[in-house]
């Protein structure tokens, strides 16, 4: 209160006390600058006809050109109904295993091969997405392991990443996801059956409770609000389907099912023909859509457990 | 300093056995005893059982493929649970040879050091001008928290990058992506979280803000910091879309993953010259056994920060 009477004179005092502060925040302020906020003005490109030469400031003003050019585009429909659809995939697919994982975790009473197995879960989180690519297509090729063993169900032997039917990239995608984000995604939930109270499940076994009543009824509602929380914050995110290893395995045979926004984004910019304009209006998109979606399901999470991020 | 860590050591061990000794003696009322306890106990331990199969045996695989014979190899289907053909070490002699990657390992090495340790810095001293009561503080935290809900996408951080000239230097894999906002944010919790007295007490004596920052408050710190630090480590070593990007045909700066990205496609060209070297066929595992096996066998002395840090601030290694 004291410090808003004469605000002026506290302002300049502040200053003459903390400016070694300031001074040492000057170096960040710029690097942030540099790497985050001038490329935010980067999205003006979006409105331009964007050539290098002339730079931001001085290439020709087009307006929504470049938006009306994205939505007529074959490519673009294609990539964004294959980023909606591998999306969906994902979220259903990567929800559940990281929470069945953590309940039987904290099930298992061995507690030294609770911790080797725990931590050869989180392995697979440590692989670059290069090598991620790499041991998939081993995997999957028609000699491959996982081919093997389809074949052996009764799937014709094939090189499953070379399959262009619809589904089958989708699934292999977020199969992907699961494979590398299981383990680590059930930090989180360990941590949270490990706070609840231990006193709570011993008086449910007093009263009878069995071990799948205990689970259902006391484990399960302790950890739902963070689950709701968890699924939110994948929802603003979920446009992002594990773009980088797409981009690594996706072949001309399977461009209609694999391409998504951000591959695309990619081949625009860096691609062989480059258009940087119709690239900055596709990312401008994306981000636009994944923050209406984390406020969406933000506000949808709050009606529905009374929790919310912000 | 070696007594010290002794006594650490030491304590320790005490705390487990009393806490062994605490365990023991109470008898939890939560028991799973007959035969549907045993039934759910097995069906648990075959659940893990397969999640570590499914988590380490491609990796294994790899390593078995790695040691194996190329040609057998190439006429093998299914998973590699031993050497194919026979113990073989030339894919891993073919790769001495190879100068280009041998310069990709030490690059990434570099690029490594060097984004760790600019991260560091730049996290220690944000975590420490945020933690100062001063009048600019609520907006200097607010610069840093709207860098987490906007970005500008790849091709205008791409446009930046090739302004500044940087690109297709090494600097272009060093200095952006050293830190995030995030990152910052969870030291400057750790800092706020110091006790002021200290700092009071450092101020009476005259100390600088060098000597308070790096002396007095790291030193209480130092857990979240090296959060950050494994992270962005981590975080460096598996990268390579930026090197895609950033450096494509300045194969002498490459990092290593890139290099894993080139060898591991296209694997069956070598078969096309008269005389095949089918060791060449190995060079596919053997190049992600080795820049794959460091992170691997380091996890288990970091994975207790890392869980920690995870569940803080859900920073993803």
């Amino acid at each position: 209160m004291q410090k808003t009477k004469n605000g002026k004179k506290s302002w300049k005092q502040d200053f003459r006390k903390n400016w070694p502060v300031y001074l040492m925040f000057l170096p960040l302020a710029i690097y942030f600058i540099i790497f985050n906020y001038i490329p935010m003005g980067g999205i003006l490109m979006a409105f331009e006809k964007f050539s290098p030469s002339k730079g931001i400031l001085g290439s020709e003003w087009v307006g929504l050109k470049n938006f009306v050019d994205l939505f007529t585009g074959q490519a673009f429909t294609t990539a964004l109904r294959n980023t909606v659809c591998m999306a969906v995939i994902n979220l259903v697919f990567g929800f559940f295993p990281p929470i069945i994982l953590a309940i039987v975790f904290s099930e298992c009473q061995n507690r030294v091969f609770r911790r080797f197995a725990q931590i050869c879960s989180y392995l697979p989180n440590f692989v670059s997405a290069v090598v991620v690519c790499a041991l998939v297509t081993e995997f999957l090729k028609s000699t491959g392991a996982v081919t093997e063993f389809l074949t052996w169900l009764g799937f014709e032997r094939q090189n499953w990443l070379a399959n262009p039917n619809i589904p089958v990239f989708w699934i292999i995608n977020a199969l992907i996801g699961v494979w590398v984000g299981m383990g680590y995604g059930s930090i989180v939930y360990t941590t949270a059956i490990s706070n609840v109270n231990n006193d709570l499940k011993e008086a449910a076994a007093l009263d009878g409770a069995n071990r799948w009543q205990r689970v259902r009824y006391i484990v399960i509602p302790s950890i739902l609000p963070l689950a709701m929380m968890m699924l939110t914050l994948s929802v603003g995110t979920v446009f992002m389907v594990g773009w980088d290893k797409i981009l690594i395995l996706y072949m001309p045979k399977t461009y209609d099912v694999a391409d998504v926004l951000y591959t695309y984004t990619y081949r625009m910019a860096f691609g062989q023909t480059v258009n940087y304009g119709l690239s900055t209006a596709s990312g401008l998109f994306q981000s636009v859509v994944g923050t209406i979606l984390l406020v969406v399901s933000n506000k949808l999470n709050k009606k529905a457990t009374s929790y919310s991020l912000f | 300093m070696e007594k010290k860590k002794m006594s650490k050591q030491e304590e320790r061990r005490r705390m487990r056995k009393i806490r062994k000794a605490e365990e023991a003696d109470k008898p939890s009322m939560v028991v799973n005893g007959g035969i549907g306890g045993k039934i759910a106990n097995g069906f648990l331990y075959a659940f893990l059982v397969v999640i570590i199969i499914i988590c380490v045996v491609p990796m294994w695989h790899v390593l078995m493929c790695s040691l194996s014979e190329g040609k057998a190899l190439l006429g093998h289907s299914g998973v590699a649970w031993l050497p194919v053909g026979g113990l073989n070490l030339g894919g891993y002699q073919l790769l001495t040879k190879n100068t280009g990657l041998l310069t990709g390992y030490l690059n990434t090495i570099l690029y490594v050091a060097g984004g760790t340790a600019l991260g560091v810095l730049m996290n220690v001293v944000a975590g420490y001008v945020l933690s100062r009561e001063t009048r600019w503080k609520p907006f200097m935290i607010l610069f840093f928290v709207i860098t987490t809900m906007f970005n500008g996408g790849t091709v205008p951080t791409y446009m930046v990058v090739r302004a500044l000239g940087l690109t297709g230097t090494r600097w272009s894999l060093i200095i952006p992506g050293a830190t995030n906002a995030m990152f910052i944010l969870l030291v400057m919790n750790a800092f706020a979280s110091v006790d002021k007295s200290y700092v009071e007490a450092a101020q009476l004596d005259g100390a600088g803000h060098r000597h308070i920052m790096f002396q007095v408050m790291l030193p209480q710190c130092k857990g979240m910091v090296m959060v950050t630090a494994i992270n962005t480590a981590i975080m460096k070593w598996n990268s390579w879309f930026e090197a895609s990007i950033y450096v494509p045909t300045q194969k002498d700066i490459w990092p290593l993953q890139l290099w894993v990205k080139e060898l591991t496609q296209n694997t069956e060209n070598f078969l096309k010259v008269r005389n095949p070297d089918y060791n060449q066929y190995l060079t596919q595992y053997t190049v992600v056994v080795i820049a794959t096996a460091p992170i691997l066998l380091a996890l288990p002395f970091f994975i207790k920060r890392l869980e920690k840090g995870m569940v803080m601030g859900g920073v993803k290694g």
